[in-house]
């Protein structure tokens, strides 16, 4: 249905058609929910304990799509039932998307923007890390960057609606090994990410600084300035 | 819980999502960045990648797990190998999920 809305991108490193690009996408975006339907799902467990409706919880997610977020901005809720604070705790956790999203826009140019902004929509940490990595082998392109999300975007929202649904009949679903998926992902991820020394050195600089970080504060902070660290002493220091 | 209260987080998380989710790319994109701020971005998705997985197979829990009993680290092991010679990312993880699951029962 989507691949019949827009006019063709044909760089000719991608694919040759929409739906093959879009299908590639969808590949791509597999590992991703696999790691969200349970996380979701747990969304879903805590979001109905504390008192949200089944509509409630998913169309949190639905419309959210923000893992961490979502927890806190509920428990922040429960705890103040104050909405502005629940939102300021959210968004702070959420700031990380400006980086991602400013990374992203060098490579959506070729993008209509009814594309860029379903992307947009559908940025987490995850959905990022593949399409960076797909874009790197140059066969990235907006209707692929979309699969990703659509794929990525039901995986979280089906985990919540069955969490949901479900309660805490489902107890803990790591035990069925899905804890690994992200860490999984991410690993691969950054294997496709080292081409050469400079990568592998601001690799090992992030790396570093995460864990120096993690041990102080919470959350993605580690990671956003561990990250902001290393980009900015590589890009300092001259090739 | 009041509805008041669940849907006006879900409204008000929704539009704070998109906005800091889309305004960069957006705005951004339509923009010629000089190369120095390029070259800052390009080394974002490496660092953010190589922070991310630090700190979820050492610290899986928000702590350290002693090295030897730690599954997450030993399972990162075949998932690299795996990618790095198939370029198969769904493969890749579910081999890192069945050796999870192995490495998990074997180090205790």
């Amino acid at each position: 249905m989507l691949a019949r809305m827009s006019k063709p991108l044909s760089p000719e490193s991608v694919p040759p058609t929409r739906s093959a690009r879009f299908v590639r996408g969808v590949r791509l975006g597999l590992p991703i929910l696999l790691g969200y339907v349970p996380v979701g799902a747990a969304f879903g467990v805590a979001a109905t304990a504390a008192g949200f409706t089944v509509a409630q919880a998913t169309s949190c997610s639905a419309l959210v799509l923000a893992g961490a977020g979502q927890f806190i901005g509920l428990a922040a809720l429960q705890s103040s039932a104050n909405l502005t604070a629940a939102l300021v705790a959210t968004g702070v956790v959420n700031l990380r998307y400006l980086l991602f999203s400013a990374t992203m826009s060098p490579r959506t140019r070729e993008t209509p923007r009814w594309q860029q902004l379903l992307i947009a929509f559908t940025l987490t940490d995850e959905t990022f890390a593949v399409n960076i990595d797909d874009s790197l082998e140059g066969r990235a392109d907006g209707w692929s960057m979309l699969a990703v999300g659509a794929v990525s975007w039901l995986g979280w929202t089906l985990g919540t609606l069955a969490g949901a649904l479900a309660g805490s009949a489902i107890g803990d679903p790591a035990r069925w090994g899905v804890g690994f998926a992200m860490p999984a992902m991410f690993t691969a991820l950054l294997v496709g990410q080292v081409t050469g020394a400079r990568t592998l050195v601001a690799a090992v600089l992030a790396a570093a600084f995460a864990l120096v970080l993690a041990a102080a504060l919470p959350g993605q902070w580690p990671v956003v300035l561990a990250a902001v660290v290393a980009a900015s002493v590589m890009t300092a220091v001259p090739r | 819980m009041t509805p008041a209260l669940a849907w006006g987080l879900v409204a008000g998380m929704a539009i704070t999502n998109i906005v800091v989710r889309g305004a960069p790319m957006l705005v951004m994109s339509r923009l010629r960045l000089p190369s120095v701020v390029e070259r800052w971005l390009g080394y974002i998705p490496v660092s953010v990648m190589a922070a991310i997985v630090a700190v979820q197979v050492l610290r899986p829990d928000g702590r350290y797990l002693p090295l030897a009993h730690n599954p997450y680290l030993f399972a990162t092991l075949p998932t690299a190998v795996v990618y790095r010679y198939t370029r198969s990312f769904l493969g890749a993880v579910l081999v890192g999920i069945a050796s999870f699951v192995v490495l998990r029962y074997l180090l205790g």
